[in-house]
């Protein structure tokens, strides 16, 4: 029996290709303004008695391993590391006090919004103030974003804008359709994954 | 209706580029003009001076403002109706017509009604066609027929339109001088200012003044080079809502043909400046009467020449400059009328196209073919309105001014006084810079509010609060209506003999008059006439224009598209994993919530059969799912649902009722212990999002002290319902580590291991009836894991099944659907589940509710029926009725069964018809009424559970 294949509910891009057992889309955009469906990163949740992460609550920065750690509610928080990383963050966490540890990697839709328009681009879909003095570098909050209730983290790369955007799963395809729309003005680009996501 | 070519030698500001010419139509003829031109100066450049076709009496009409707000200048262009002809830029190969004219512009059957004016009077309608009522809907189609305005068909081709979110410290609503002055104040203390300005480039009246074109020069490259500022031209802000939520309606933007910005101004500075008020006089209306602000738009911007013999009336300087811009034009002045002096016109004549003679005040006739009238402003307060404030009249100054503004409002410009541009510039730079240190202390509150937003700069020394210099207000005469009646409301053809009948009926308050003549409601909404209105009206009821006050002003300013106002359509959409392959495969799609699924594959019944004597896979990935963890899960557990949980063995599964505190059941669903403490609980589709609100409510608010952590986990698993007879010797072929045998694996028992190579947790349950296994996988492996599955079972005959099959077997079987067999009021033991119920239990949630019910009698049962005629399908909701005819009950299920070949129901009766052997009467949709009996079981097929226990 062959490999099983994991999947996106984002159809990718043509050329598709698989990397770490997902099929990513194989497409490499040069535009100012990026779109990449990062679903495959793994992504754990983790819910503690204990403050187990020096990361506030409506903050996120990467911890020594260059995990993200995102502070998604009052002692709560998101981790999100390399495809199939998931196990390797579980154990990570370690046992403490009351803690509980699931992974939602196949539960959630993640896409990287990427370019200087960013933000203004995020402003047609979502009523949150994104500029940098309300939602800096390190930002995370939960909002709406075309009607689906989306958890937004600004996570710049190389100094430039960047924003990670997840849903639950079923409403990736919406999201990502709704975002490219909403991209088309700015000529927004789609990028496949690659590990250096 | 056309003349020569009206266009003027090169004018030192105009913003027409003669280089290049473009060509349109009006009307079928063709005509040119330059890039920068409008609609109607290209037109009038060409020598045309009739535009539309006005409301009511279908009266020609000319330019009257040649600005934003032109009531006689709404045109259709292409599929386009009501477009601003005066504003909107001519472009090459346009197509526009006039409109509220039929046939033609030149010959229009509805000026009749002119020559019935009189009986057309304020209140027409409605006194005419109020009786016989039954007659409406006949008068209604004609009257139609007449409906002002352009016209649009289904098939036009919609631009594109959409919205964006804003946040800007300020907004500045005007880009005349105040407003830029302002922004640029505001942006240099700190503040993001977006400025908006409804024309096409920034500068306000200055645009028109030859002398301080160098100066506004310099002011807008400064604003274009901050980059705090935001310019938004061709946009005007349409409405100011509670705290500041500022409408603003886009024209210009690449790409998108209208787009609203729903802005969060920290600040809004209302700098609209002051719009020319018309002045009232028989034949006011003609083709050919302007405002001196119109001709000198015309004169310097466009570089058109307006007439050729004018008399001007001017009460102010912009009409004394009018003057020399029309001397300059080459525009012979027959005669200036002073205001000040007490000098007026009395009426222009001519043919209904244009101005012949003025009769003035004196008794004296000027022939002429142009009347310009500079009487006067209109402080144009909406958006102050809007914000709460009343404005109040100044008679010395003869205008409204502004005078109670909240905290995060603020005014500048024209619109607070006058001054020479000097003193403007010092109060808007004051205005300025007091929003940026309001905006900016707002911003610093809400940075402290949002944990993810940067540490606020703490506030300096520097930023008390601006002193903001008062403004002069100038003397101007009151001038708003002549010795003779004539328009008031241009846009609904209101005159000011209309607003003194309205008096004379009763209809004394300025708030009454306006709603009974439709004064002030049209497209200008009020910029040209409330001030004229409230003017007539007092004079009616012998009260000053201050004890009348203004109406009041709401949002739009300026009429919005419905394009505009509904943007791209965002309806959230939720797939499957395995949604690619029910397209592949033909799938009907049923829309259930937001979720797709499939509802069959082309044969539902065909579907039912197979699964009763093969093997069946239907996707059932909406099935809510909750991940609890924690040693309490099972007190929590005891709480929602109305059975027993306690001792559910590691392995084991159960079905479970939820009620809410009034007994009303709220969903259902199979909860297995995985583990010592997790458990997976499963929900209806529909109630994935209520029960985990329910199940944290109970948490977070009732037991805080129970460890519990719940994980909605939906769509983390893909999941799929494998059922039929054959559906173990399939399962043996593909799953791993999982004793599947009856003995190892009983029914309602869930176990872990691995299918098609990817780690899964089934379930033995039996929503079909049949033996079947419900299998979840993480999600991105649902695909392939469905794909397997089907593979497997090809020989077997497996078929995918939809939504209606799994409706029917679940109907044959008797399982109810919470909120089809159920409804709001529906306590537990209606919905037949007695022996689920566990009142001897120390609490759940809706216990006292059903305790009560237990004892009491008279209440509704959900009972299984079967027609006495097995070919006859009651509609579902057919109602159950007695020998009266009154209703007992309903159908709330039905189907013809494939299994029992049959038509077989579930229904609602009263407790008194519930007995099984009773029969009942079902009333049809026809009205023909058809017997059912009453069933011992909820099961029509299989109520001993010999095969899903198979």
């Amino acid at each position: 029996m062959a490999d099983p294949i994991a999947r996106s509910p984002i159809r990718p891009l043509e050329p598709s290709t698989i990397l770490e057992g997902w099929e990513v889309s194989g497409a490499r955009s040069q535009a100012p303004l990026t779109i990449c469906d990062v679903t495959p990163l793994a992504k754990v949740t983790v819910r503690s008695d204990q403050d187990l992460f020096d990361v506030a609550y409506g903050r996120a920065r990467r911890d020594e391993h260059g995990t993200l750690v995102v502070g998604s509610a009052p002692q709560e928080w998101l981790l999100v590391g390399s495809p199939g990383s998931a196990e390797v963050l579980t154990e990570r966490v370690g046992d403490h006090g009351f803690t509980v540890v699931v992974d939602i990697t196949h539960g959630r839709a993640m896409l990287r919004l990427t370019g200087a328009e960013a933000a203004t681009m995020l402003a047609k879909v979502c009523a949150v103030d994104l500029g940098d003095h309300m939602a800096p570098n390190g930002a995370a909050f939960r909002a709406p974003v075309v009607a689906v209730v989306t958890d937004v983290i600004r996570d710049d790369q190389d100094s430039t804008p960047s924003y990670l955007l997840h849903c639950e799963r079923s409403s990736g395809q919406y999201l990502f359709d709704a975002l490219t729309d909403a991209g088309a003005e700015f000529g927004l680009g789609v990028d496949g994954f690659t590990a250096r996501h | 209706m056309s003349s020569g070519s009206r266009r003027l030698t090169p004018q030192a500001v105009e913003v027409i580029d003669r280089a290049n010419s473009v060509g349109f139509t009006f009307d079928g003829r063709s005509y040119s003009g330059h890039p920068g031109d409008s609609i109607v100066s290209a037109l009038l450049a060409s020598g045309v001076t009739v535009f539309s076709r006005s409301y009511k009496y279908h009266r020609p009409r000319g330019v009257l403002t040649a600005g934003f707000h032109d009531p006689g200048c709404m045109m259709q262009v292409g599929d386009e109706p009501n477009v601003r002809g005066s504003h909107r830029l001519v472009e090459d190969g346009m197509v526009v017509s006039s409109q509220n004219r039929w046939p033609s512009l030149r010959f229009d059957v509805a000026a009749a009604n002119h020559a019935v004016g009189r009986f057309l009077t304020a209140g027409f309608y409605y006194k005419t066609f109020i009786k016989p009522q039954p007659l409406w809907p006949a008068y209604e189609k004609i009257l139609s027929r007449f409906a002002p305005g352009g016209r649009m068909s289904a098939d036009s081709v919609h631009g594109r339109y959409d919205h964006r979110f804003a946040h800007p410290d300020v907004v500045v609503a005007g880009g005349g001088p105040a407003g830029m002055l302002a922004a640029l104040a505001a942006a240099e203390a700190g503040a993001t200012v977006m400025l908006v300005e409804e024309e096409h480039a920034l500068g306000g009246h200055l645009r028109y003044e030859p002398s301080q074109h160098k100066d506004l020069a310099t002011i807008v490259g400064r604003v274009a080079g901050h980059p705090n500022i935001e310019v938004l031209t061709d946009s005007v802000v349409t409405g100011r809502y509670d705290d500041n939520w500022v409408a603003i309606c886009q024209r210009n933007h690449p790409g998108v043909f209208e787009r609203l910005i729903k802005a969060r101004a920290k600040v809004l500075v209302v700098a609209a400046g002051l719009v020319e008020r018309p002045y009232v006089f028989a034949g006011n209306d003609k083709p050919g009467v302007m405002l001196s602000t119109a001709v000198r738009r015309l004169i310097n911007l466009w570089a058109v020449k307006p007439g050729e013999r004018a008399v001007v009336l001017t009460a102010n300087t912009t009409g004394d400059a009018a003057v020399e811009d029309l001397e300059r034009a080459g525009v012979a002045i027959a005669a200036v009328v002073d205001g000040r002096r007490g000098h007026t016109v009395v009426r222009a004549r001519g043919p209904k196209t244009g101005v012949k003679s003025v009769e003035l005040a004196d008794g004296s006739t000027v022939e002429a073919d142009l009347v310009v009238t500079a009487v006067g402003w209109t402080a144009p307060t909406s958006l102050l309105n809007m914000a709460g404030d009343r404005p109040r009249y100044d008679p010395a100054a003869a205008r409204f001014f502004a005078c109670d503004l909240p905290a995060n409002v603020l005014a500048t410009g024209g619109i607070t006084g006058d001054g020479t541009l000097d003193q403007l510039a010092e109060h808007a730079q004051a205005v300025g810079r007091e929003a940026a240190r309001r905006s900016l202390t707002t911003r610093r509150q809400w940075q402290a509010a949002r944990p993810w937003a940067a540490s606020p700069q703490p506030e300096t020394d520097d930023v008390s609060p601006q002193a903001i210099p008062d403004l002069p207000r100038h003397p101007h005469p009151e001038m708003f209506r002549s010795t003779s009646h004539g328009i008031v409301d241009f846009s609904e053809d209101v005159s000011s003999k209309d607003l003194v009948a309205a008096v004379a009926e009763g209809f004394n308050s300025i708030e009454l008059a306006k709603r009974y003549t439709t004064a002030t409601m049209g497209p200008t909404q009020g910029k040209l006439e409330t001030v004229n209105a409230v003017a007539v009206v007092a004079e009616a009821i012998d009260r000053t224009i201050e004890d009348v006050g203004t109406t009041v002003w709401r949002p739009p300013y300026a009429p919005i598209t419905l394009g505009a106002l509904g943007g791209r359509s965002h309806e959230p959409t939720r797939y499957s994993p395995m949604q690619s392959w029910h397209q592949a495969n033909g799938a009907k799609p049923l829309v259930a919530g937001q979720w797709i699924r499939p509802d069959h594959y082309g044969d539902p019944e065909a579907e039912v059969r197979n699964v009763r004597e093969n093997v069946g896979i239907i996707d059932v990935t909406p099935l809510g799912k909750l991940d609890l963890r924690g040693p309490d899960v099972s007190r929590l557990l005891e709480q929602v649902y109305v059975n027993r949980w306690a001792k559910l063995g590691v392995g084991g599964v159960r079905y479970g009722v939820m009620c809410a505190e009034d007994g009303v059941v709220l969903d259902d669903g199979v909860t297995g212990r995985l583990a010592d403490d997790r458990y997976l609980m499963t929900t209806t589709s529909s109630g994935a999002g209520t029960v985990w609100e329910w199940v944290e409510n109970w948490l977070q608010t009732e037991h805080p002290d129970w460890r519990v952590v719940v994980t909605p986990m939906t769509t983390s698993y893909a999941s799929m319902n494998v059922a039929g007879p054959k559906v173990r010797t399939l399962l043996e072929r593909i799953v791993e580590d999982i004793d599947l045998s009856p003995d190892a694996f009983g029914y309602m028992n869930v176990r872990q291991g691995r299918i098609a190579g990817v780690d899964c947790f089934m379930w033995r349950i039996g929503f079909t009836g049949e033996l079947s296994y419900e299998i979840h996988v993480p999600a991105g492996y649902g695909l392939d894991v469905w794909e397997a599955i089907l593979e497997a079972g090809a020989d077997l005959g497996i078929g995918a099944f939809g939504v209606e099959a799994q409706r029917i077997m679940r109907l044959e079987k008797g399982h109810f659907i919470v909120g089809q067999d159920t409804d709001g009021l529906m306590q537990g033991f209606s919905a037949g589940i007695d022996w689920l119920i566990k009142l001897d239990k120390d609490d759940f949630a809706g216990k006292p509710e059903l305790t009560w019910q237990s004892q009491r009698t008279g209440d509704v049962r959900v009972v299984a029926l079967q027609p006495v005629d097995g070919t006859v399908v009651p509609l579902e909701a057919s109602q159950i009725v007695d020998g009266s005819g009154a209703i007992m009950g309903r159908v709330t299920s039905s189907r013809m069964s494939p299994t029992l070949g049959r038509s077989i129901c579930l229904g609602v009766v009263a407790e008194n018809l519930a007995t099984a052997g009773s029969v009942v009467t079902i009333r049809l949709p026809d009205g023909d009424l058809v017997k059912a009996r009453v069933m011992e079981h909820h099961a029509h097929f299989d109520p001993e559970g010999t095969r899903l226990r198979g």
